[in-house]
């Protein structure tokens, strides 16, 4: 009895482990036809449009961007060094970057692409114990030759500091921490590492990445 | 079987956690940067950062990130040292080619800052 129980259970495992990673349809991706035949190397990252009221959003956001888009395989233009340069040549202003046309600013800079992120929502609720940050970042990639849309992408994401704690002890250390000096990077950084890096969603690997090209099934 | 079961289980609780590695070493680029942006007066806190960064880039053999010989060259020139900034700049050009044109343009910059010194 104990034998065929063994037996029983091992196989149980096994069958978990052949079904546990497997996705069954991997479902549709976005349509990266344009951004296939537009092949981009580098992207530049202009000044955020914010329309949240936390002036440290625009800040949490340009410092987590770069390692994502990187990470996927891009060059990515230095964020401090554009950021500044702009600001010298009298390109500082977000709103006026984002309405004008992209060629021009790619060209200025040599960039395959230019990345023009806007920041829809970034509020914290707060309450005794936790605070609860919504933000939702909107993105959109373009040609830097044609001005064209190659990727646009949506991310919604709720963010409590003390949620991985345990116990309302800790909960109520990690709020009153969070509350005097709040850091919000992990948070930039899940926001905009998911956003560029979901399968089917983000963006196809790039020429530094080893699937460049041999992607297609999942971009 | 009962290895067999247990061998299953430890193959199920590691073959789902394929986390990408990571091309890069950033060292704490991220949250040096940030920093930065709250304290502007602390540049040398973001510089010594970068430095780090790269030298642990360098020696381990690991390729250094997109982007940050020319940030770290940059801040170079912000505090008077063009001609050093001019090295960065030309190693972010060397190592990837994409930031030619951006790299031309802060070399002329980092230069005419030089002649500028000069002529002084």
């Amino acid at each position: 009895m104990k034998a065929i129980l063994q037996r029983v259970l091992a196989l149980a495992a096994v069958a978990i482990v052949v079904t546990g990673c497997a996705t069954p349809t991997p479902p549709p991706h976005n349509d990266y036809t344009a951004f296939r035949q537009a092949d981009p190397r580098s992207v530049l990252v202009v000044p955020v449009v914010s329309r949240s009221v936390d002036v440290d959003a625009p800040d949490y956001f340009l410092s987590t961007i770069s390692q994502p888009i990187a990470e996927r395989g891009y060059y990515v233009f230095p964020v401090n060094l554009i950021k500044r340069v702009m600001e010298d040549d009298g390109l500082g202003d977000a709103n006026l970057v984002h309405g004008s046309a992209t060629p021009k600013l790619a060209e200025l800079f040599g960039a395959d692409a230019v990345l023009y992120v806007v920041i829809e929502r970034w509020d914290s609720k707060y309450a005794v114990i936790s605070t609860t940050t919504t933000v939702e970042l909107s993105y959109s990639l373009r040609n830097g030759k044609t001005g064209d849309e190659l990727w646009k992408h949506s991310e919604t994401m709720a963010y409590d500091p003390a949620g991985g704690q345990n116990g309302l002890l800790a909960k109520a250390i990690v709020a009153a921490f969070e509350k005097a000096k709040p850091n919000y990077i992990p948070l930039a950084k899940s926001v905009n590492g998911l956003s560029v890096a979901r399968v089917g969603r983000g963006l196809p690997a790039g020429p530094y990445d080893a699937k460049y090209k041999t992607d297609q099934q999942q971009y | 079987m009962k290895r067999i079961a247990i061998a299953a289980v430890a193959v199920l609780l590691t073959a789902c956690a394929t986390a990408p590695q990571s091309k890069y070493d950033w060292g704490s680029y991220e949250q040096s940067l940030y920093q930065y942006y709250k304290t502007p007066a602390e540049m040398n806190a973001l510089v010594a950062s970068l430095d780090m960064t790269i030298i642990h880039a360098e020696r381990s053999k690991h390729v250094v990130p997109p982007g940050l010989y020319a940030e770290y060259g940059y801040l170079l020139l912000q505090q008077g040292k063009a001609q050093d900034a001019i090295v960065y700049f030309n190693a972010e050009k060397a190592k990837w080619p994409e930031s030619a044109t951006l790299m031309n343009r802060m070399i002329k910059m980092a230069e005419v800052k030089i002649i500028g010194e000069v002529r002084q």
